[in-house]
């Protein structure tokens, strides 16, 4: 169909706002019963794309007709969840499911407050309620995100931007990121844009890719180092060493032989700005030896010449729920909060609470739709779920809210992968699904 | 209509109508101040305050409260809030924070010191709408920012190519009116963007080597759009080689340069230093001073040190890439952001034995004591660069009391108070005068009508204090603080939680410049021009916040 045909190869990054190129991409467009094509904001993952053109459709769906990529493709052509609550899988009104959720938040001696895929809106929300229950706080992407604060905590790093990489490097390096998975915009927006800021830059950039999936096709001109992502810490390990002049250690490390590393670290330092992009998500756990060896790879560089780290990371929310959490108490999530705040990283853990059943009543919150089920040691008969999506588990928890999802159902903000650009988005339909956060005001109030 | 409220017998400072400690009732209505009333009606409540003194609202013109690198800077330090925990019995909120306190901690502080509005001085406009919500989930003050610009490729490659002053100025008034701010910063101008380049540094007449304009350029073509436009507040610089050794010169040539350009400099102690004696570290605090005594057309704020820990957070990651080799404890960040800026985060300590940081309080001081007119300095400490702002009362007492002064001064580097003529300078501040610093000075450079005064129909805006000799616990905890007539704190504690308005310009400009802006982004960015502008609702934020936009007078 026109979603998947379109946006990804299309890498001609036409740049046209979205509008001008309604008439041009029009006869593309399978079904455009239900109004016009229109320019939009993406809130399915941390980049933000926000020159998509979608296209509403009858059933309230979207057809991307421009510059969409084949997740996003796939999460527009979702319909919205009947506006249907329920309490134990009975359908009940919004009213009857917030008293209830209220109830047992009330209970509860300690609440979790999990997934946190909602918008900044959301997100205050949550940390008020928190406040009020005492519940702890942490992300359904939460092990990476703990993982790069712990980063932040104890070394600290050199970042950059989209838009910074796409005028500025002329070397891009990929380390471990999965862009069929996910980023996949990334190709078209900032490796190989169809123009930078210097024309020269951009015809002279490099881009590699280490890791274990290599973008084929998605990137042009990608030259490709594949070692398992498990073996990266040791070829991170090797690449430091190569910069700092050290004679490799052996001869292949993670499959790949040192004399390209050694490579690698001369083309690095010949660079006059490089990127170095990486996925925390998708680094194998435990991710700090890794992070760290980024980090220091990039420092090593920066004694000489240029470089920076792109994170790419705090999808279905995260970067959006971390940066409000840290602005409104201070921490980067996973904190107990209460009359006082508890920052517990390692024991304020989704999982962990789960598993040991201390946390006895959980708020799940999935306005994305793209969370999956319930945590499988989430006890259903203690779960409120706030979803955009009715997975079997959710629809039978306790209470069941469907909710809409932000820039869709709802006008929203999210602040993007780099933590520095966040953007407004619009209602795109109106299906009359509420938002996390007038829900959360109201359980608050019944509490 | 609210009822009549009488504040009896207190002394009144209120500078920006020349009142000079005289007893005088004051009458609040409607929450503004009003004329004592005519028919003899009763006021329905009066406070009895013999004793006390009265001051308009404080308001603090330079303080990092949000934003990108203050949220990094909260995330980077869990033990700045460990030791600093504040309960939600204290405070409406729980919170924490004392170099980079939660935003909620924040505005209470300074509610319970007796501010009432604070101005962020480095909002990136790639991070105008965060910076915003941050300050939107700051509540008790009123608040504005200064939008950065002068790193940014736009405007270098506008400079490069020779654009004309008014497609500057129109660029200009744009980004006032996208970000939604109150006035222009310029951080190291164009030394962010030529660390990008890859340069380490960049002299006022140094050119940058992607684009080949020079700061000077850079400074001139902003403080003449700034005029042009008639915003209140003029071009408020963080100039070239902070913390650099020998950059009183800088400095010195900065204000020269500007050839009597209406500008504001900013955090001057670090832009203050002098290469002289064996550590080829000293004071140019004389020299700047002469300097700002003898040129009307600049002001500036300190940006004093105190000894303790805290965390620098700038703009200027060029300077901060620098510094980051004395971070305290070892971490720090930095970023190139956006083609629009940079900044750096670096936790420091400042230790009252260590020479250099001895002297860079010394410095500050003789700054303050040796600028002669009180409505051209502002008291600052860069809040948290300098220091956490909570550290201002002690700052009041250093400036208003000799004898303690001294008393501090003994207990410094003892080559470093050697190295100052800080035991030389006599001037204690007034009462008077710390309320032109800290209220009536800020608010008429801000263009903020009503603000920092206490003339009939002026907001009521009040900070009631309890008159005390040790002036660091009289500005410590007020006694009441009035935001709109409503009383927000008693006894140095916030009885009231209310939201502020957020203070901007729209400048008017050619709309032409939008076409131009419209391609740049698309071919360029990875933000459509008009998903970075925020909206007046944005800020409105579903009404709990508001917008006040300030007049502007075209040159």
């Amino acid at each position: 169909m026109a979603v998947a045909s379109l946006g990804i190869a299309n890498s001609n990054g036409d740049i046209q706002p979205g509008f001008h190129s309604v008439s041009e991409t029009q006869p593309l467009i399978e079904t455009t019963d239900h109004g016009a094509p229109h320019a939009a904001v993406c809130p399915y993952c941390a980049l933000l794309c926000d020159d998509l053109v979608i296209a509403p459709k009858r059933d309230l769906s979207f057809t991307i007709t421009r510059n969409g990529c084949r997740r996003a493709g796939q999460d527009y052509a979702r319909a919205p969840l009947a506006n249907t609550p329920r309490i134990a899988g009975r359908e009940a009104t919004l009213e009857q499911a917030i008293r209830a959720a209220a109830k047992l938040f009330k209970r509860a001696r300690q609440p979790l407050f999990g997934g946190l895929a909602t918008d900044v809106d959301g997100m205050r929300a949550v940390i008020d309620l928190a406040e009020r229950c005492g519940a702890v706080l942490d992300h359904a992407h939460g092990e990476p995100l703990a993982a790069m604060a712990r980063v932040l905590q104890t070394r600290g790093w050199f970042a950059t931007t989209l838009s910074e990489v796409r005028n500025r490097a002329d070397l891009v390096l990929m380390v471990g990121v999965d862009l069929a998975d996910r980023y996949e915009n990334l190709a078209r927006r900032c490796l190989r844009p169809a123009q930078a800021l210097d024309d020269a830059t951009l015809a002279a950039r490099r881009v590699i890719y280490l890791g274990s999936t290599p973008p084929g096709a998605l990137v042009a001109d990608c030259e490709s180092m594949k070692c398992a992502n498990e073996a990266l810490v040791d070829v991170l390990h090797a690449l430091l060493a190569a910069l700092k002049q050290q004679a490799p250690a052996a001869t292949r490390v993670g499959g790949l032989p040192a004399a390209r590393i050694t490579a690698l670290a001369d083309s690095l330092r010949a660079s006059r700005y490089s990127a170095i992009a990486f996925a925390p998500g998708r680094l194998s756990a435990p991710r700090d030896p890794a992070l760290a060896l980024l980090c220091e790879i990039v420092d090593e560089l920066n004694r000489a010449t240029r470089a920076a780290l792109l994170p790419l990371g705090g999808d279905d929310g995260g970067q959006t729920a971390v940066s409000t959490c840290a602005w409104l108490t201070g921490y980067p999530l996973r904190i107990r909060h209460g009359q006082q705040i508890d920052y517990q990283p390692h024991s304020n853990a989704t999982a962990k609470l789960l598993a040991d059943g201390s946390a006895d009543a959980l708020l799940w919150i999935d306005a994305y739709g793209r969370l999956g089920e319930l945590p499988a040691a989430a006890r259903l008969e203690h779960s409120v779920v706030l979803s955009a999506s009715d997975n079997a588990r959710a629809a039978t928890a306790a209470v069941f809210i469907p909710i809409g999802t932000p820039g869709l159902d709802h006008a929203a903000r999210l602040v993007r992968t780099d933590a520095v650009v966040s953007l407004s988005l619009p209602a795109q339909r109106d299906s009359g699904l509420p938002a996390v956060a007038p829900v959360l005001r109201a359980i608050e109030a019944a509490l | 209509m609210s009822a009549l409220i009488k504040l009896s017998g207190a002394r009144i400072y209120d500078p920006a109508n020349g009142v000079d400690g005289e007893l005088r009732d004051l009458y609040i209505e409607d929450g503004v101040l009003v004329a004592p009333p005519r028919d003899g009606r009763k006021a329905a409540q009066e406070f009895d305050l013999k004793g006390r003194v009265i001051m308009a609202g404080a308001i603090d013109l330079h303080t990092h409260i949000g934003g990108g690198k203050v949220n990094i800077a909260r995330m980077m330090l869990p033990e700045d809030h460990a030791a600093t925990l504040v309960s939600g019995d204290r405070h409406p909120h729980a919170g924490c924070g004392h170099a980079a306190p939660a935003t909620r901690t924040a505005g209470y502080r300074y509610a319970e010191m007796g501010y009432v509005a604070c101005f962020e001085p480095a909002m990136l406009p790639a991070n105008a709408r965060q910076a915003h919500m941050e300050m939107a989930d700051t509540p008790m003050v009123d608040k504005g920012a200064y939008v950065l610009l002068g790193n940014d490729d736009f405007l270098l490659r506008a400079l490069r190519d020779k654009r004309s002053a008014s497609f500057v100025r129109d660029y200009v008034a744009w980004t006032l009116n996208a970000a939604q701010a109150l006035a222009i910063k310029v951080v190291n101008p164009g030394g962010i963007n030529a660390f990008k380049f890859n340069q380490r540094k960049l002299d006022l007449d140094e050119q940058n080597s992607g684009y080949g304009v020079t700061p000077r350029d850079i400074l001139l073509a902003l403080a003449n759009a700034v005029r042009e436009l008639g915003v209140a507040h003029p071009l408020h610089i963080h100039g070239c080689n902070l913390g650099v050794p020998g950059n009183f010169e800088t400095t010195l040539d900065t204000i020269k340069a500007l050839d009597g350009l209406r500008a504001h400099l900013t955090h001057v102690q670090f832009h203050s230093y002098g290469t002289e004696g064996d550590r080829k570290f000293s004071s140019g605090a004389a020299q700047i001073a002469e300097a700002v005594n003898h040129h009307k057309n600049i002001s500036l704020d300190v940006g004093q040190i105190m000894f303790g820990r805290t965390v620098t957070e700038s703009g200027d990651s060029m300077r901060q890439y620098a510094g980051s080799a004395f971070a305290d404890p070892k971490k720090w960040v930095g970023m190139d952001i956006e083609c629009d800026a940079g900044c750096g985060v670096v936790p420091f300590r400042y230790r009252h034995q260590n020479f250099v940081n001895a002297l860079q309080w010394a410095i500050g001081l003789e700054l303050f004591l040796k600028v002669d007119d009180p409505w051209r300095i502002f008291l600052t400490t860069d809040h948290p660069n300098g220091a956490p702002f909570t550290s201002y009362p002690h700052l009041i007492r250093l400036l208003m009391d000799k004898s303690f002064r001294n008393d501090m001064l003994a207990t410094i580097n003892p080559e470093a108070a050697a190295a100052s003529t800080l035991a030389s300078l006599d001037r204690e501040y007034s009462l008077y005068e710390i309320a032109i610093l800290t209220r009536a000075a800020p608010a008429r450079s801000l263009g903020l009508q009503g603000f920092g005064s206490l003339a009939v129909g002026a907001p009521a805006h009040i900070t009631v204090y309890r008159d005390d000799e040790d002036r660091q616990k009289m500005f410590s905890t007020p006694e009441l603080v009035f935001k709109n007539g409503q009383i927000i704190v008693r006894d140095g504690r916030v009885v009231e939680e209310v939201w502020g308005t957020t203070h901007v310009v729209h400048p008017d400009y050619d709309r032409s410049i939008e076409r131009e802006l419209d391609h740049y982004f698309e071919r360029y960015m990875t933000v459509r021009k008009d998903n970075q502008r925020l909206a007046d609702d944005e800020i409105r934020d579903g009404g709990r916040g508001a917008l006040k936009v300030h007049a502007t007078r075209p040159a």
